[in-house]
C-alpha cells in the first residue's frame, strides 16, 4: 500500500540516544541475579560431582583419618600442619573435611528440596482452593495459615524430635514440610485473588471457560515466576529449619550433613580451640548456598515484577 | 482516626486464642503419638546415660502416677489445658524442685529483650535503607554502599552468629563469647550491669540484624517503587513540597503499612532464628533453656518452654496486628 | 448528512454556517465569560517538544507545540487518547515522568522561563505559578493523610510554617466554601469521601495559593455525568472568583464547549488548530477538527462515526510533511513534502493546514466542491 510506503519513507526521529533504557526491555529471564545465583549453585554442584568421581567419600565416616588436622598451609593448636591426604583438614573423630563437604552439602540441599516441594504442592492446592473457591474454604484456610505462620515452627519440631530422637534426612524433610505449606499458601492465595479480579480472567469466566481451564491455562502461566520465587523462598526456609535442627543435634550422626558437622564442632568447642575449618567450611558453604538462592529469588522477583526491573 | 473495628478485633483475637489452643494441643498430643511410652523412653535414655537404673519399672509407674498418665487421655488433656490456663506448666523433671514456670520466668525476659531490640534495629535500619535505595535523591555512593552491606541477607542467623562470634569474640576479643552478662555481676539497675548486658548483647543482636535487615530493605524498596507510580506522588511533586517531606510523609508513610503486615508474618521465623543464636552465644534465654532441657531429656521443660515462646510470638503478632489500624486509616473501615 | 463536513466551514466566511444550533445557544447560555482579556499573556509555550525513550527509538509525544494563554482565559485542550494533550500539560508543569523527557522548547509563565529554573526555584514556583488539578482524583490524594493536612502541607511548603492555626483553619474553610464542600470533611481521610468530593478537594487545593494558571487534566473524566457537570461548574466559578487562568484538558467536546473560551485541538503530538470556541464549533477549519466536531454525538440524530477512517502512523516514525495526511480526505503531494505551519486566519484563530495557505486557494475550492457533491 502506498500509505505504508510513506510511513516507511518517513525519517526516523529520535533515535537511540538513551541507550541505557534499552536493557530493561530485553528478555526478562536474562536477569543477572537469576543467572548469577543459578550459576553459583551449578558450579557448586559441578565441583561436588567431580568430588564424588575423584575423592574417596568413605573418608566422611569417622575414624578414617588422623584427628584434628588443619587444612593445607595452616597449623593447628598442637603445631601439626595440613597434609595433602586431607587438604581441608579433619575433625576430632577422624572424618576428612573434604569428603564430609562432598557428602554433606547435597544432603543439606536434599532436605530443602524435599521439604520445599511437599510444602509448595500443598501450598498450591490450598492457595488455589482458598483464592478461587472462596467462601468457607477461604475462611478455614486463611485461619489455618494465620495460625501456622504465627507459631515458630522450630519449637514444634523440637518437641517432635525430642520425642522421636534422631531421625534420617527424609523423615526430617517431611517433618519440616509440615510447616512449610503456610507461607506459599498465603502468597498464592493473594496472587490468585488479585488475578481472579483481573480483566482477562473475568472475561474467561464470563465466556464460560471451565474453572479448571481458567486455573491452569489463564492463571498458572502468569503465576509461574511468582511460584518459582515462592518455591526458592520455601527452600531457603526449609534448609534453615533443617540446619537449625541439625545444629541442635537432631541430624543423622553416621554420615553427617553440614548442620550436623556444625553441631559436632560446637559440642567439641571448636570455636574455642580455633578449629575454624571444622565449623567454618560448612558455614561458608551454607552461606554460599543461601546467597545463591537469594539471588535467584531476587531475579525471579524482578522477572515477575517489571516495575522492580525499572527501578534498577 | 477510625480506630479498630469490632470485626477486626474479634478476628485477631480469634486467631490469637486459636493459635494458643493449637499449640497447646500439639504439644500435648505429640508425645502421645510417638511409638512407645514417653516416660519409659525417657527412663531408658536416662539409664543409658547413667549406666543403669534400679527398679526402672517402679520408677516408670511412679512417674506415670505422678503425671496422671494412667488416666484416660481426655482427662489428661483437660488437666493439661486447665494447668496451662492457670500458668501451671508442671515441674522440671531434671531439676525437680524447680517448676517450669520459674525457669521460664528467668529466661524469657532475656529472649524478649534480644528479640525486641534486634527487631527494632533491623526494622528501622532495613526500611530506611530500602527507602534510600528507591529514593531518586539518594547520593549515588549510598546507593552503592547499601547493597554491599546486604551481603549477609538470607544467611541463617545461626551461621552469622558463628562468624561474628569467631571474628569479634574469639579473634579480636572485642566482645564476650558467651552469656548475657559478666560473671560475678548481680543483676540490677547498676551502670556496670547494664553496660555488661549491652556488651554481651551486641553480637547476638548483630547476628540477627545483619542477616535480616536486607529483606526489609528489599521489601521497602519494592513498596517505594510501587508508590512512586501512584497518582498522589505526581501531585506531591506538582505541589512543590520539600523533597524530604515527600519522602517521609508521602512515600515512607504509605510504604510502611505493608511492611508492618510483613513483620507480623515474620515473627515466627524470627523466633526460630533467635533460639539458635542463643545457642551459639550460650545466651541465657529461652533458646539455651530448650537446648539444656534437650540435653537433660527434660520433657516437661521442653514442652513448657516451647509453649511459652509460642504464646509470646502470638502475643507479639497480636500487638502488631492491633497497632496498624492505628497507622492505616483505611483498615478500620474495611474491617479486613 | 450535509452537516458532516460542512462545505461552508471551509470557506473562511463566517456566514452561512449550518452547525447544529443547539451548540451555539447552549454555549451562549452557559459559558462563563467572554474571551479572556487578551492584553496580557500569562503563559507562553514555544516549540515544546517531548519524547518518550523506547528501545526502538523515541516516541514523539509532543511535537513543537506553541500557544499562549491570556490572563483570565479558559483554554480547552482536546484531542483523542494518546494525542499528547496530557503530556503537554505535564511538560508545562515540569512533571514529565521518565522515560519521557523534554527535548526542546520554552515555557514562560509571567515572563519567567520555567525550564531555566534551578531545583529550589522550581520547587517554589510550583503551585504558586502553575497548579494542577489531576486526572482521576480517586488516587491523587494521599490515602494516609487527612484532607486538611494535604491542603496545609502545600500552604506551609510555600508560605512557611503557619503559627496561627485558627486563621489557617478559616482559610481552608474558605476554600471549602469556594468549591462547595462542607466543613465536616476537614478532618476526614480521602477514602471517606465520594469521587466528586475528592475532585473538589483537588480543586480547592489547586487554587489554595492563587496561582497564575491552573491546569485541570481530565478533571471530570472519572465522574458520572451529573457530578461531572457540577464539578465543571464549580471549576469555572472558582476560576472566576479567584481570577486565575485555566487550561482544561479533556476529550468531551460537549462539556468543554460550555466552559472554555478557546479550544486548542491536538493531533498526534501536533497542535492543528486553536480558535475561539464559537469558531471551532461553528466553523472548524482543519480537516481533523471537522472530523472531531462531527464525532460529537447528538441526541437528535444518529450519525455514523467518521473519526475511525484512515490509518494512524507509527509514533516513532511520523510521516513526512503533514502529520494528518494519512487520514486526511484532502491530502495531496504537497502535504507529504512540506510540514504546514500555523496560519493565522483570524484574530486568535490559527490553523496548521496547507488548505489555508493562500497559494492553494484553488485546491481549497476543489475540496469544497468534492464535499458538496458527496
Amino acid at each position: 500500500m502506498a500509505e505504508d510506503k510513506m510511513v516507511q519513507d518517513a525519517p526516523v526521529a529520535g533515535g537511540t540516544k538513551k541507550a541505557g533504557v534499552l536493557n530493561r526491555f530485553d528478555n526478562p529471564w536474562l536477569n543477572w541475579k537469576f543467572l548469577g545465583g543459578a550459576g553459583i549453585l551449578g558450579l557448586l554442584f559441578f565441583i561436588i560431582f567431580l568430588g564424588y568421581q575423584f575423592w574417596d567419600t568413605d573418608l566422611a565416616l569417622s575414624a578414617r583419618a588422623p584427628l584434628n588436622l588443619p587444612p593445607i598451609g595452616f597449623e593447628n593448636w598442637r603445631g601439626q600442619t595440613g597434609v595433602p591426604e586431607h587438604p581441608l583438614g579433619t575433625e576430632n573423630s577422624g572424618r576428612d573435611m573434604l569428603a564430609l563437604w562432598i557428602v554433606g552439602t547435597p544432603r543439606t540441599v536434599f532436605v530443602g528440596v524435599i521439604a520445599a516441594t511437599v510444602g509448595m504442592l500443598a501450598g498450591i492446592v490450598l492457595g488455589f482452593m482458598a483464592g478461587f473457591l472462596g467462601g468457607l474454604f477461604d475462611d478455614v484456610i486463611r485461619l489455618a495459615v494465620d495460625i501456622a505462620i504465627t507459631i515458630p515452627s522450630l519449637l514444634v519440631l523440637i518437641v517432635i524430635q525430642a520425642v522421636l530422637g534422631r531421625v534420617d534426612l527424609l523423615t526430617m524433610a517431611l517433618l519440616i514440610s509440615l510447616f512449610s505449606w503456610a507461607t506459599p499458601t498465603r502468597y498464592i492465595r493473594a496472587q490468585v485473588l488479585s488475578m481472579r479480579e483481573s480483566g482477562y480472567v473475568q472475561m474467561a469466566r464470563l465466556s464460560g471457560v471451565p474453572v479448571r481451564d481458567i486455573m491452569f491455562k489463564e492463571i498458572m502461566p502468569n503465576l509461574l515466576p511468582y511460584l518459582s520465587a515462592s518455591y526458592i523462598g520455601n527452600m531457603q526456609g526449609a534448609i534453615i529449619s533443617a540446619v537449625g535442627l541439625e545444629v541442635l543435634g537432631f541430624g543423622p550422626q553416621r554420615i553427617p550433613s553440614l548442620g550436623v558437622a556444625i553441631f559436632f564442632s560446637i559440642e567439641a568447642g571448636a570455636l574455642f580451640r580455633n578449629m575454624w575449618w571444622w565449623w567454618g567450611i560448612p558455614t561458608v558453604t551454607l552461606s554460599v548456598v543461601f546467597i545463591a538462592l537469594l539471588l535467584i529469588n531476587l531475579g525471579l522477583d524482578e522477572i515477575a515484577n517489571p516495575r522492580l526491573r525499572k527501578a534498577n | 482516626m477510625g480506630g479498630i473495628s469490632l470485626n477486626y478485633l474479634l478476628r485477631r483475637l480469634l486467631v490469637f486464642f486459636l493459635t494458643l489452643w493449637v499449640a497447646a494441643t500439639l504439644i500435648f498430643i505429640i508425645p502421645r503419638l510417638a511409638p512407645g511410652d514417653p516416660i519409659a523412653a525417657m527412663v531408658a535414655r536416662l539409664s543409658y546415660q547413667a549406666g543403669f537404673v534400679e527398679n526402672a519399672d517402679l520408677i516408670i509407674e511412679g512417674w506415670k502416677e505422678r503425671f496422671g498418665l494412667n488416666d484416660p487421655v481426655y482427662v489428661q488433656y483437660l488437666r493439661f489445658m486447665t494447668g496451662l490456663l492457670g500458668g501451671d506448666l508442671g515441674y522440671s523433671m531434671a531439676r525437680f524442685p524447680s517448676t517450669v514456670t520459674e525457669l521460664v520466668g528467668r529466661a524469657l525476659p532475656w529472649t524478649i529483650g534480644l528479640v525486641g531490640i534486634s527487631t527494632f534495629i533491623f526494622f528501622v535500619v532495613g526500611n530506611l535503607c530500602g527507602a534510600l535505595l528507591a529514593w531518586a535523591r539518594t547520593p549515588r555512593l549510598v546507593k552503592v554502599l547499601i547493597p554491599m552491606s546486604m551481603i549477609f541477607t538470607s544467611i541463617p542467623p545461626l551461621l552469622a552468629g558463628l562468624l561474628l562470634s569467631y571474628t569479634f569474640a574469639f579473634l579480636l576479643g572485642w566482645f564476650p563469647q558467651t552469656y548475657s552478662y559478666g560473671f560475678g555481676l548481680t543483676p540490677g539497675l547498676t551502670l556496670e550491669f547494664i553496660a555488661s548486658v549491652i556488651h554481651h548483647g551486641i553480637l547476638p543482636a548483630m547476628a540477627i540484624v545483619i542477616v535480616t535487615f536486607g529483606y526489609w530493605a528489599l521489601g521497602m524498596r519494592g513498596m517505594m517503587v510501587t508508590i512512586e507510580g501512584e497518582d498522589y506522588m505526581i501531585l506531591a511533586q506538582a505541589k512543590g513540597l520539600k523533597p524530604f517531606y515527600v519522602l517521609y510523609r508521602y512515600m515512607i508513610r504509605n510504604a510502611i503499612l505493608p511492611q508492618m503486615t510483613a513483620l507480623a508474618v515474620s515473627i515466627g521465623t524470627l523466633v526460630n532464628g533467635v533460639v539458635l543464636v542463643e545457642v551459639i552465644f550460650n545466651y541465657n534465654g529461652m533458646g539455651t533453656l530448650i537446648v539444656t532441657a534437650l540435653r537433660e531429656q527434660d520433657f516437661g521443660l521442653i514442652q513448657g518452654t516451647s509453649f511459652i515462646l509460642i504464646v509470646t510470638s502470638a502475643l507479639a503478632v497480636l500487638i502488631i496486628d492491633l497497632s496498624y489500624p492505628l497507622i492505616d486509616p483505611r483498615i478500620s473501615l474495611e474491617g479486613r | 448528512m450535509s452537516q458532516q463536513l460542512n462545505p461552508a466551514s471551509l470557506s473562511q466566511t463566517a456566514e452561512g454556517t449550518s452547525q447544529p444550533a443547539d451548540f451555539a445557544s447552549r454555549m451562549e447560555g452557559e459559558r462563563s465569560r467572554g474571551k479572556g482579556r487578551k492584553d496580557r499573556v500569562v503563559l507562553k509555550v514555544d516549540n515544546l517538544r517531548i519524547h518518550y525513550a523506547t528501545p526502538q527509538g523515541d516516541v514523539i509525544a509532543v511535537s513543537d507545540i506553541s500557544f499562549k494563554l491570556y490572563e483570565g482565559e479558559t483554554l480547552g485542550l482536546v484531542g483523542e487518547s494518546g494525542c499528547g494533550k496530557s503530556t503537554t500539560a505535564y511538560g508545562i508543569l515540569q512533571l514529565v515522568q521518565p522515560p519521557g523527557y523534554i527535548v526542546n522548547g520554552s515555557i514562560e509563565v509571567d515572563g519567567t522561563e520555567v525550564l531555566d529554573l534551578e531545583e529550589e526555584e522550581l520547587r517554589k514556583f510550583r503551585w504558586t505559578g502553575l497548579s494542577l488539578i489531576p486526572q482521576g482524583a480517586m488516587n491523587s490524594l494521599n490515602p494516609t493523610m487527612r484532607v486538611k493536612d494535604q491542603i496545609i502541607d502545600v500552604i506551609e511548603a510555600h508560605e512557611g510554617k503557619q503559627s496561627d492555626k485558627e486563621a489557617l483553619r478559616e482559610r481552608i474553610f474558605g476554600l471549602f466554601q469556594n468549591v462547595g464542600l462542607p466543613n465536616r470533611i476537614y478532618n476526614m481521610y480521602p477514602h471517606e469521601l465520594s469521587g466528586g468530593m475528592k475532585q473538589r478537594v483537588c480543586i480547592a487545593m489547586g487554587v489554595a495559593l492563587h496561582p497564575t494558571a491552573v491546569i485541570a487534566d481530565e478533571a471530570t473524566s472519572a465522574l458520572d455525568v451529573v457530578v461531572q457537570r457540577i464539578v465543571a461548574q464549580t471549576l469555572i466559578k472558582v476560576k472566576d472568583e479567584i481570577g486565575v487562568s485555566l487550561i482544561v484538558i479533556g476529550h468531551d467536546m460537549g462539556l468543554l464547549a460550555q466552559i472554555v473560551d478557546r479550544i486548542a485541538v491536538m493531533y498526534a503530538g501536533k497542535m492543528v488548530e486553536i480558535a475561539p470556541v464559537e469558531n471551532v464549533y461553528a466553523q472548524p477549519l482543519h480537516p481533523y477538527t471537522q472530523l472531531l466536531i462531527d464525532s460529537i454525538p447528538s441526541i437528535k440524530e444518529r450519525k455514523p462515526l467518521k473519526i475511525t477512517e484512515g490509518i494512524t502512523h507509527d509514533p516513532r516514525n511520523p510521516p513526512s510533511g503533514c502529520i494528518f495526511r494519512l487520514r486526511c480526505p484532502f491530502a495531496w503531494g504537497h502535504c507529504a513534502e512540506v510540514e504546514p505551519r500555523q496560519i493565522m486566519v483570524e484574530d486568535l484563530h490559527e490553523v496548521a493546514c496547507h488548505l489555508y495557505d493562500e497559494q492553494f486557494h484553488e485546491r481549497r475550492a476543489n475540496a469544497l466542491a468534492t464535499i458538496a457533491n458527496s
